[in-house]
This record gives structure tokens, C-alpha cells and sequence, in this order.
């Protein structure tokens, strides 16, 4: 009887995991009244301040979000290479984390219409990369370019110097404290993080090439075939685009440096 | 006792510390040169506590908060580490056909993941399997204010509730199964005469397990299982990789977003060690009061 029981137990568990999927995330939201945030730190889109609250661009975006579907939000910090995964197990409902909408990540997830835009900028070590001032100076076999890992920076720098050869680390600092210290040529990373870093540096870094090289559309990530959330999030940064609120807030995090005393 | 010869300082120890210092002193020195790296130390204290001038209250930050999780993190995943080691090990050393074997599988099986697998398992398969569809996170957002601090004060608050319980589950499971080899360790250690006399005056085989050859058992393996709650200590550190809000975790968020690498791992290190150090004294003081004298 007990056996029984046990698995009559086990398999209701499966169904009642199984019941809630077909639950649009917007009606578990307003179920639940909290909207959980899949995000990782990025300068300036998302980081702790000073006081150990997050701030930066996606963090107002998603507090906007939350505020005006009447709900409070959580984020829950996530290391970028396993934010997919994390994700597609429910551990929250939405990525908005600065991520690339690419071809490879949509076969997985879907994505929004971009609320924001971004492109690749690289910053060089002056001792190592001296002189060199084109993509083609870093596309050769001795170079070393250090990236983070999982992001469309990888993406981008294998695509335009698939001669070098490359560094992968899991956050960003270990990536230009390499650099710093001489070890790679580059550092290609999400635009304006690598500028400020030559600003920090200016006796040891600097900016090889002025204009970012490439230009990539930003969304929210999704779990597939929610159309009720897709549409939802897509009206909402479609009003969010007219009213001005994403360009105010852009120009705020990554045209000003206003911010930096918030974090150091 | 035989080795009772008394430690005295000499002037070899002295000239034999005095080079070590130097020899510190010059590493740091030399490291500085080959860095030429922007020291910060002062950035990093407000991480710990700042205060807050609208509440007029110290705050903890981010890294005294990551302590406290670790502290968790560890308490809880040694006790059930405990609890699922002294059961399979007692299975494993004293039990039926079938108990030793299912101790088998489970220590075998536990001790040859790489416990990052396991905790990466866990919080993809099993967590949301069996821990979302408990919906424990609704549970403590919908309970009373008070449940909910208590909550959050013991385990984790409904945020972060579920990744909490399955780093929790991960790390008892990989820890239970060394502490069940020391603790099958111990019990067959005991020699076979312990036996037989409490037999022969006697007593059950249940008593005389109980009553001789536990408490004896408990003595011999309390230091390898002080050794290896350590361990655990250290170990919780890779549950940063699911995201759970402890020290690693928060010291790596804190550097990606202010650069200060060094200063932030070094100060990490610092609090690890704190933890571990002075836990090993306390054992070390333990075992000297609680030690055998013949």
C-alpha cells in the first residue's frame, strides 16, 4: 500500500510540473506577484553599487517592467554560461541581461524585438599590441585575445580573427586584469566596457579602433512558445520605445559616466 | 607517554622565522614590481558593513552577507552530510547483504562524480523536478512575516529558497558519502576482542554495539570528521556556479563589477581561512581535552 502511495505521490508531482507548463508566465507572474529576472553582471548594465543593490541599464528596465505590470521583482544573479539552462528549468521567467539576439541562441529560446542595441569594442595592451590600429592587425596566428565566455563577444572576435587564438574566462575582470598585466593583445567585449577600461589604464591600454565593429540587437529571453509573453514583452518595449523611456535611460548609463560613483 | 620531550624556542627558530619573513616580504615586494597593479585596499571595506546615514544603522554588504551564507551553507550540508554518512556507514560495516550494498552504490556512486557535476545535477534535474514542483518559494511568500524571517535567517529567503535546498542536498550528499567511509572506518576498526568480551559477559549484539562499540567508534573518527566537515567548508564554495548568493559567488559579482581582482580574491581567501582555521583550532582543543590518557 505504501509503495503504492509513493509512486501515485511521484507521478503527481510530474503531472503537476507538467499542468503549469502550458500556464502563459505572464498569468504565473500576476499569480505569484513577483516577476524573477535572470541576469549577470555586465558594466554598465547591470553590477552592485556601493551599498550591494544592483543598478545599471537592464536593472531599470526591469524594475520599469515590473512596476507597470504591478508586480515587485527579483533578480537572480546567474553565471553567464549556464543562464540558457537556468532558463529553460524555470529557475526564473525572463532573461533580461543584455543578451545578443544570435540565430544559435534563438534555436533555443525566444527572444523580443531588440529594446536596446549593442555592439563589440575592443581595447589592446600598448606594450603587447603597439601599433596596431585594424581587425587585420589582430587577426594573426601570435595574437592572444581574451573574452568572456558564452558571449557574443567570443562569437564575434572567433568571426573576425579566427587566426588568433583565444583566452575564455568567466567574468570580465579576469579577462582585463590579463590584459593589464600584458599576458593577451585584446580584450573584445560589449561596447562601452572596454573605452572606460582604457580611460581607468590610460598608461597601459588603449583603443585600437574607434567605432564598435559590430552592431547587434538586444532582447528579452524567453522559454519557446509562450506567445502571450512574447507578445506581451513586445508591446511593452514597443511603449517603452515611444515614450522615450529606453532612450533616456541609455543615454544615462552608457553616454554618461554619472553613474560611477554610484559603484566605486 | 613516551614523546614527551618539551618544545623550547631557540635561536635557530628565531633565525629560522626571521628568513621566512623575509622571504614573504620579498615575494610581496617582487609581485608588487612584476603587477604594477593599483592597490585599493580601502574600496573594499564598505563591502563588508557601510553605514547607512538614513537609518543610522551599520549595514552589512555583499561580502559579510556571502559569509553568512557560506556559514549556512555549510551547517546545513554537514548535518545532513552526517546524518545520510553515520546511517550508510553503519549499514556499510554492520548491516544486512542488501544495506551494505546499497551503502556501496551510494558511496561509490557519490565519491566518483566530481562534486561540481553533482551540484550542477542537482540544480538542473533534480531541483526542478521534485523542489518547483513542491513550490516551497510560494509557500514562504505567502507565509506570516515572522515565518518568513525565520526563514530567511536559517535557510535562505523565497528568492533564492529552492537553488538554496538543492546546494544544500548537492553538497550533503557528496560530503555523506566520505563521512560514511570514516564512520565504516571507525567500526571495523575496533578490535575484535570488544566483541567477544561483551558477548561473553552477556550483553546483546545490539547493546554491545551500541554501548561498546559506538562510543568507541565516535572517539576514533571524531578528528577525520572534523577534518572533513572542514572540507565541506571549502567545498560549498562551487555552488557558486548555481548562482547561490555565497561568499565565492558574491566576490566574483563584486569583481566583475569594480576590477579590484586581487584586493576582492585576497580578502576572500582571508574570510575562508578565518572560517577553516579556527574551526581546525577549536577541534584541535577538543581533542586534546577529550583525548585518552593512559
Amino acid at each position: 500500500m505504501k509503495k503504492i502511495l509513493c509512486v501515485v505521490a511521484v507521478i503527481s508531482l510530474f503531472l503537476c510540473s507538467f499542468a503549469s507548463a502550458n500556464e502563459s508566465v505572464i498569468e504565473k507572474i500576476e499569480k505569484r506577484g513577483v516577476i524573477r529576472v535572470g541576469m549577470s553582471t555586465f558594466v554598465p548594465w547591470a553590477m552592485k553599487d556601493k551599498k550591494g543593490r544592483l543598478v545599471g541599464f537592464e536593472i531599470d528596465v526591469a524594475k520599469k517592467l515590473a512596476q507597470d505590470m504591478g508586480v515587485k521583482v527579483e533578480f537572480v544573479p546567474t553565471a553567464w554560461s549556464g543562464i540558457i539552462p537556468a532558463l529553460l528549468t524555470g529557475k526564473f521567467d525572463v532573461i533580461i541581461g543584455g543578451m545578443g539576439i544570435t540565430p544559435r541562441r534563438n534555436l533555443k529560446v525566444n527572444f523580443t524585438i531588440p529594446y536596446e542595441y549593442s555592439g563589440m569594442s575592443i581595447v589592446a595592451s600598448r606594450a603587447r599590441a603597439k601599433g596596431f590600429s585594424s581587425l587585420g592587425d589582430f587577426n594573426k596566428k601570435n595574437v592572444v585575445i581574451a573574452v568572456r565566455m558564452g558571449t557574443t563577444a567570443e562569437q564575434a572576435a572567433r568571426k573576425y580573427m579566427p587566426d588568433a587564438s583565444f583566452k575564455l574566462f568567466d567574468n570580465e575582470s579576469q579577462a582585463i586584469q590579463e590584459l593589464i598585466l600584458g599576458r593577451v593583445h585584446a580584450v573584445v567585449s560589449s561596447a562601452p566596457m572596454p573605452v572606460f577600461q582604457a580611460l581607468k589604464y590610460p598608461d597601459r591600454l588603449f583603443v585600437p579602433i574607434k567605432e564598435n565593429f559590430t552592431k547587434e540587437p538586444i532582447g528579452f529571453a524567453i522559454r519557446k512558445g509562450d506567445h502571450d509573453a512574447l507578445n506581451f514583452f513586445n508591446n511593452w518595449i514597443l511603449n517603452m520605445q515611444a515614450n522615450g523611456f529606453l532612450k533616456e535611460r541609455q543615454a544615462y548609463w552608457f553616454e554618461s559616466k554619472k553613474w560611477e560613483k554610484l559603484v566605486k | 607517554m613516551l614523546n614527551n620531550k618539551k618544545l623550547r624556542f631557540t635561536i635557530v627558530d628565531a633565525a629560522v622565522i626571521l628568513c621566512l619573513i623575509a622571504a614573504v616580504y620579498l615575494f610581496v615586494a617582487k609581485a608588487g614590481d612584476v603587477l604594477d597593479y593599483k592597490w585599493a585596499w580601502n574600496k573594499i571595506v564598505p563591502y563588508f558593513f557601510y553605514f547607512d546615514r538614513a537609518s543610522g544603522r551599520l549595514v552589512p554588504n555583499v561580502l559579510a552577507t556571502g559569509f553568512g551564507v557560506t556559514v549556512k551553507l555549510s551547517l546545513w550540508s554537514t548535518l545532513l552530510g552526517l546524518m545520510l554518512g553515520v546511517v550508510s556507514g553503519i549499514a556499510g560495516a554492520r548491516g544486512s547483504l542488501e544495506q551494505r550494498f546499497i551503502s556501496r552504490v551510494y558511496v561509490e556512486t557519490a565519491r566518483n562524480i566530481p562534486s561540481l557535476v553533482l551540484v550542477i545535477i542537482f540544480y538542473y534535474f533534480v531541483s526542478s523536478q521534485f523542489l518547483d514542483a513542491l513550490h516551497l518559494d510560494t509557500w514562504l511568500r505567502t507565509a506570516s512575516g515572522n515565518t518568513r524571517k525565520i526563514f530567511s535567517l536559517l535557510f535562505a529567503g523565497p528568492d533564492r529558497i529552492n537553488s538554496f535546498v538543492s546546494a544544500v542536498a548537492a553538497l550533503g550528499i557528496y560530503e555523506g558519502a566520505y563521512v560514511s567511509e570514516i564512520i565504516r572506518g571507525g567500526i571495523i576498526s575496533i578490535p575484535e576482542g570488544q566483541w567477544e568480551a561483551a558477548l561473553s559477559v552477556g550483553l546483546s549484539r545490539r547493546r554491545t554495539f551500541v554501548l561498546i562499540i559506538l562510543p568507541q567508534t565516535f572517539r576514533r573518527v571524531a578528528f577525520p570528521l572534523a577534518g572533513q566537515f572542514i572540507s565541506t567548508i571549502k567545498d560549498s564554495s562551487i555552488v557558486s556556479v548555481i548562482s547561490i548568493q555565497e561568499l565565492t559567488f558574491q566576490g566574483m559579482e563584486l569583481m566583475s563589477a569594480t576590477f579590484l581582482t586581487f584586493e576582492i580574491w585576497i580578502t576572500v581567501t582571508g574570510l575562508y581561512f578565518i572560517l577553516t582555521f579556527s574551526l581546525s583550532r577549536a577541534v584541535a582543543f577538543l581533542e586534546n581535552k577529550y583525548r585518552l590518557r593512559y
